[in-house]
């Protein structure tokens, strides 16, 4: 019949069909099956993972910071999710759990298959009695009791305790860290993560395919993390924060007051009207300028455009010319001044914009510009088109720009932003408390804050340390710097009865005016003739031997050049102080004593029989941890800044703008860079750091927080102990003279404190202290200065056991502002909490 | 002579009555018919004791299906297909009603397919039936044909194939589907369809395939199935569950396997659909390779004996049928098996004689009677000089 080779060809196929099946089945249980041994003993074992309670903190008495709370949580176990029942449980657990049914299904979808998903946290007795109950309802649900971080002092010490959160990518790849742990994020939390999460335990379990548990293989138990002891005192970091927080509203006060008393003073209306009218002016100069060129290249003039411009300039911003005036910078319920504010408006409503006068923003539209997107938005009436980062109508900032929304920041740049505040131990370095106000309360971390939550908070930089983030020009308290170099350096002024001096050509001491308002310079009115008779030149003048001889702090200091221009320094104090030796100029504050000093420095830095080093006294204040970081441990610690030429030189190639484009490093910014202004920049922890250093003799310590590790058994397993940044080779006299002036600038006549601590109560006396008022001139915006306010106070003067850091930012005099919030503290150090008086403001004095 | 030629006559009849069977065609039937009965009792008891039922119970049940095809095997043996080839087509047309009954809402469906139809207490899958439908009636259009075969013919057989199939693949039922094919083209080409013929099935084949994926008629989930073993790093836990714990069953067992009742996955019910569908798993690793190589040569036995019936068949019907029979039990054996061994996709195809299951294990063995048939009565019958055609 037909078809046999056919049948055998078929029968071929068929053979080799399964010859193949023989051969894999070979290579699978002969070959290789201990691989397959082992998959199968994985299939076996299941691993569950029991978390480990996180370390706790505590203060230097041992009262908790942050410590560990069960809260009782519901876990899906992912593995025992049928997929058919997904749905059906998602919906149940959505109607218990009043959560979205649509959210808890997109979890379940996107999770792994072994995954135990968390789907809420803090269930109450009831909540939980009621799942376990109904167990059938719920499979693959159960109630496990989870450890939570738990702060029970609310916002004390947030800054330095930091706060927990999800890791980031760059947490995950540390050891041990997993998608499902939380990590600390900032200060204390971050710094010593890796102590304090102590580590997970696994307990094996054999199941079979439906994940009944046969038996139990093994456990090994978690270990707790590590408790920190920290060296904060709650006592003095609560008396700290509420000083700051008084403090910063005193500020507010006293700025709102200001400006109210400048109101009355100032018609705002002439001042627009004259504003305008300048501006026109400028722009019929401009037309006519253009006109003239354009006759002269035989051109018609367009008639039209000029006229269209003279009116466009005639529109001025009234924020602008207004300033702190202006009323329509954001305030709060009490009319107080309001740093930032973060607005939102959606598409199509309006919003009220805060202010002495309110305004009205609403959002028109957003439109798609490409990759770009861009608002259309209408303030009283005048329309904007803006994009993500501009700013308009004089206090508006776009943050971000939605579909169907705007977010902006609604700023008063005058307005005094935080209060930050250091009190540290000057015998060795430890933190007895920091803050920084605003504040906020770590708990709100521990289940993730919301959106609008996170962004207010950022809005006020409310989670920044600014103890060691903040960098600022340390203003007069800097004068300090200087003092020890006169003393052990021997450089004293030269002798200047008038205050005035003479420089040659081709050799400019000072800055070129008004250039990018670096520093200020400022021709006093009505004196725009130099006067007849000629001062002397340097050349001829002597320097002042001792500290104790007197050198005449008028009001200014005059540089006069040969081509008859000429450029003032002005000190704090308008009409001087008059004649002061070294003590007196500290006491109070006299500017023009520093800056000779730095003159001196100057002008020999290349006279091999002077001074012969340009960087004199940069190296003593790098000698005091200045200009570099100080090593305490918590994250983010900024460096500070110490300017000299090279840097100088360097900051102009890179063409960042914090310096002038052109000419080098002078003798002018070594002037400003003494007395803490221009582009010095240090944070309140070097400063603190640095007086304790003079005040205790020449020991640099490293600042520290946390002083011991102790273990769950209350055993110490690491201490942190007290370490040293280095030593400065200071004369006891040079430490005894220090301590005596900062005592007189607390308790003397002449002392810029003296108001401040008027009714301080007992042991005055034993209080010392410097402060400090820094003019902060942005660089980009030619507007009125901001001024920051220091205090750096220390108790008790003989040999001190505290040192008390305070700053402002924008708070206006460190004598009016800070001063009086150290007072505070101080008051507390020295007599107790019963003799804390309420804040005053002080003299305005530096 | 006329004594002689009675006596041809009367031995004729006697020779047709004599019965000639083959016994390596029986043995190994009856072998994995018992191998699979005790397979199902080790996969379904540790369970069915856990659950407070009779540990026997899946075990009595299957065996009263096997006894059943048991009997059914040994009727149709002995039946002569010419008997039955009158039939067909009403055979053919049942069953394709029945198919249409199937999707209908008489039709019951069991974990999403729709492919039972329950008819008071019995309960039966008329794909199962078509398989032999359409062998038969492939068997009855095919044994007409001329050599060369005529383009006409070819479609006609693809036409019979394709109603069912395509009923078949609307349950859904792909692998079944996929079977239907795989028969079509070895009968059609035992048939002796030319080359160019052959080349054209295939095309239109994966032309069809390819419509039906593009078409999105079949469902993701079967394309995935499809896939997925192929990909070793897809998450392995939902889709390739099945066949990832089967590989691993089946690879523990090594040479001489775990023993019976030893085998973890099995025991612990890590490869769900144990007793049906990856009976073959509780073998690989209870008795190991050793097992394993049992299987497969009893198996290459069968279908090289069914080939052998049909190289020596009476009549181009019963060759056909017999070939029909080969492809299919080749085919679900290949596919089943390398189902379980991750070399093949998942596609619900039993394990002939030894997966679970009444329709299946009846069917496969009224095939295999058929093929049983066509060797008896195969030529040349005792005293029977051979015509020569070959």
């Amino acid at each position: 019949m037909i078809g046999t080779w056919r049948l055998a060809g078929v029968g071929l196929v068929m053979a080799v069909m399964l010859a193949g099946l023989g051969l894999r089945l070979w290579a699978i249980q002969v070959t290789e099956t201990e691989d397959y041994s082992a998959e199968a003993e994985r299939n076996l074992v299941r691993v569950v993972a029991t978390p480990a309670p996180r370390g706790d903190i505590y203060d230097r008495n041992g009262e908790l910071l942050a410590g560990t709370k069960a809260s009782l949580a519901v876990v899906v176990d992912m593995a025992l999710v049928e997929d058919d029942f997904a749905e059906d449980l998602a919906q149940r657990l959505a109607a218990f759990l009043d959560q979205p049914a649509s959210e808890i299904l997109e979890r379940f979808d996107t999770a792994n298959s072994g995954a135990q998903l968390i789907l809420a946290k803090d269930l109450t007795e009831r909540q939980a009695l009621t799942l376990v109950e109904h167990r059938e309802d719920f499979p693959g649900v159960a109630v496990i009791p989870q450890p939570v971080r738990d702060y029970p002092n609310a916002e004390l010490a947030s800054q330095v305790l930091g706060y927990i959160g999800k890791p980031s990518e760059a947490d995950l790849e540390r050891p041990g860290v997993k998608g499902t742990d939380v990590v600390g994020k900032a200060g204390v939390e971050r710094f010593y993560d890796d102590l304090l999460r102590g580590t997970e335990g696994e307990i094996k379990y054999r199941v079979d395919a439906t994940r009944s548990v046969l038996q139990r293989l093994g456990e090994q138990e978690s270990e707790p993390g590590d408790n920190l002891i920290l060296t904060i005192d709650s006592g003095i970091q609560t008396q700290l924060q509420e000083s700051l927080k008084a403090g910063l509203e005193l500020a507010r006060d006293l700025e709102m007051a200001e400006r109210t008393e400048a109101l009355e003073v100032e018609n705002v209306q002439t001042r627009l009207f004259l504003a305008r009218e300048a501006a026109q002016l400028a722009a019929i100069r401009e037309a006519n300028e253009r006109r003239a060129a354009a006759a002269e290249a035989g051109e018609d003039a367009i008639a039209d455009e000029d006229s269209l411009a003279i009116e466009e300039a005639g529109e001025i911003d009234e924020g602008e010319v207004l300033g702190s005036l202006y009323s329509g910078l954001p305030i709060d319920e009490n009319r107080v001044c309001v740093p930032v504010q973060r607005v939102e408006v959606g598409v199509g409503s309006r919003t009220l914009l805060s202010g002495m006068t309110e305004r009205t923003m609403r959002l028109d539209a957003v439109l798609e510009n490409g990759t770009q997107r861009v608002a259309v938005v209408d303030v009283d009436g005048e329309q904007f088109e803006v994009e993500d980062g501009d700013t308009f109508a004089s206090t508006l900032r776009v943050i971000a720009i939605e579909q169907e929304a705007l977010i902006v920041s609604h700023a008063d740049k005058w307005c005094p932003v935080r209060a930050v505040g250091v009190v540290e131990d000057p015998n060795d370095g430890s933190i007895l408390a920091m803050a920084s106000y605003p504040s906020f309360d770590p708990s709100a971390f521990v289940d993730g804050l919301t959106q609008s939550q996170w962004e207010s908070l950022g809005t006020i930089n409310a989670f920044t340390n600014f103890a060691i983030q903040g960098q600022y020009a340390p203003a007069s308290t800097f004068k300090v710097v200087s003092y020890v170099l006169a003393l052990e350096e021997s450089i004293y002024p030269l002798d200047r009865p008038t205050g005035d001096r003479i420089i040659g050509d081709g050799e400019s001491a000072a800055d070129p005016a008004a250039e990018e308002g670096q520093t200020e310079v400022d021709v006093p009115e009505g004196e725009e003739t130099p006067p007849t008779t000629q001062p002397p030149s340097d050349e001829e003048l002597q320097p002042l031997t001792s500290d104790t001889e007197l050198y005449n702090c008028t009001g200014s200091l005059r540089f006069r050049f040969n081509d008859g221009s000429s450029q003032v320094y002005r000190d704090w104090k308008r009409n001087g102080h008059g004649p002061l030796d070294l003590h007196g100029a500290l006491q109070a504050s006299c500017d023009l004593y520093f800056w000779e000093i730095a003159l001196r420095v100057w002008n020999e830095r290349s006279n091999e029989a002077g001074i012969n080093n340009e960087d004199l006294w940069q190296e003593w204040a790098r000698q005091f941890g200045f200009g570099t970081e100080t090593g305490i441990d918590l994250p983010f610690e900024k460096p500070g800044l110490i300017p000299d030429r090279q840097w100088f030189r360097d900051e102009q190639r890179k063409g960042t703008g914090r310096v002038r484009s052109t000419g080098p490093w002078v003798g002018g910014d070594l002037m400003n860079a003494v007395v803490g202004q221009g582009t010095v920049l240090v944070t309140p922890l070097q400063l603190s750091n640095g007086f304790s250093a003079m005040v205790n003799g020449g020991t640099l310590w490293e600042p520290r927080v946390v002083s011991e590790i102790v273990n769950q058994d209350g055993e110490v397993t690491d201490e942190n102990e007290k370490a040293t940044l280095g030593t400065i080779d200071l004369d006891p006299d040079t430490v005894r003279a220090i301590r005596t002036d900062l005592q007189q600038v607390v308790n003397g006549p002449i002392g810029t404190a003296r108001s401040a601590f008027a009714n301080f109560g007992p042991r005055v006396a034993s209080v010392g202290g410097k402060t400090g008022t820094a003019e902060i001139i942005k660089a980009e915006e030619d507007v009125q200065e901001v001024d920051t306010a220091w205090f750096v106070g220390l108790a008790p003067v003989g040999s001190p056991d505290y040192v008390v850091t305070v700053v402002v930012e924008r708070g206006g005099s460190g004598g009016g502002v800070a001063a009086p919030v150290a007072r505070q503290v101080l008051q507390y150090l020295v007599n107790g909490e019963s003799f804390v008086t309420p804040l005053e403001p002080g003299e305005r004095a530096d | 002579m006329a004594y002689t030629e009675e006596r041809t006559q009367m031995s004729l009849l006697r020779r047709e009555r004599q019965l000639r069977p083959d016994l390596m065609l029986v043995i190994p039937y009856l072998l994995l018919s018992a191998l699979g009965l005790v397979m199902i009792y080790t996969a379904s008891a540790p369970r069915l004791e856990e659950a407070g039922l009779s540990p026997t119970q899946e075990l009595e049940q299957q065996a009263a299906f096997v006894l059943v095809g048991f009997a059914a095997f040994a009727i149709v043996s002995v039946i002569s297909l010419s008997v039955v080839r009158p039939w067909v087509p009403a055979l053919y047309l049942g069953s394709v009603v029945t198919l249409i009954l199937v999707l209908s809402p008489l039709g019951s469906a069991v974990k999403g397919a729709q492919r039972w139809i329950q008819l008071g207490p019995i309960r039966f899958q008329p794909s199962e039936i078509a398989k032999l439908a359409v062998i038969l009636g492939l068997a009855m259009l095919l044994s007409a044909a001329a050599r060369p075969m005529r383009w006409d013919r070819v479609a006609r057989a693809v036409l019979i194939v394709a109603v069912p199939a395509v009923l078949i693949f609307l349950q859904p039922d792909l692998g079944t589907m996929l079977t239907f094919g795989f028969i079509a083209g070895v009968m059609i080409f035992v048939a002796g369809a030319t080359w160019r013929q052959m080349a054209a099935l295939l095309v239109a084949g994966l032309v069809a395939t390819v419509a039906v994926f593009q078409a999105g008629v079949i469902k993701t989930y079967q394309i995935t199935r499809l896939t997925a073993f192929l990909d070793e790093t897809s998450d392995v836990l939902n889709t390739q569950y099945n066949q990832f714990q089967s590989q691993i069953a089946i690879g523990t067992g090594g040479v001489f396997g775990k023993g019976l009742f030893n085998g973890t996955q099995t025991n612990l019910r890590f490869v769900p659909e144990q007793s049906s569908d990856f009976i073959f798993t509780a073998v690989g690793e209870q008795l190991g390779f050793a097992g394993s190589f049992f299987v497969l040569v009893m198996f290459g036995l069968i279908i090289w004996r069914v080939l052998v019936a049909a190289a020596n068949a009476r009549d181009r019907f019963g060759q056909l049928a017999a070939a029909g029979v080969a492809a299919l039990v080749a085919f679900h054996v290949f596919v089943n098996i390398g189902m379980t061994i991750r070399v093949m996709p998942v596609t619900g195809l039993p394990l002939p004689f030894m997966s679970s299951g009444g329709t299946v294990f009846v069917v496969m063995s009224v095939a295999l009677g058929m093929a049983h048939s066509v060797w008896m009565r195969r030529s040349p019958l005792v005293g029977e000089r051979t015509g020569g055609d070959s």
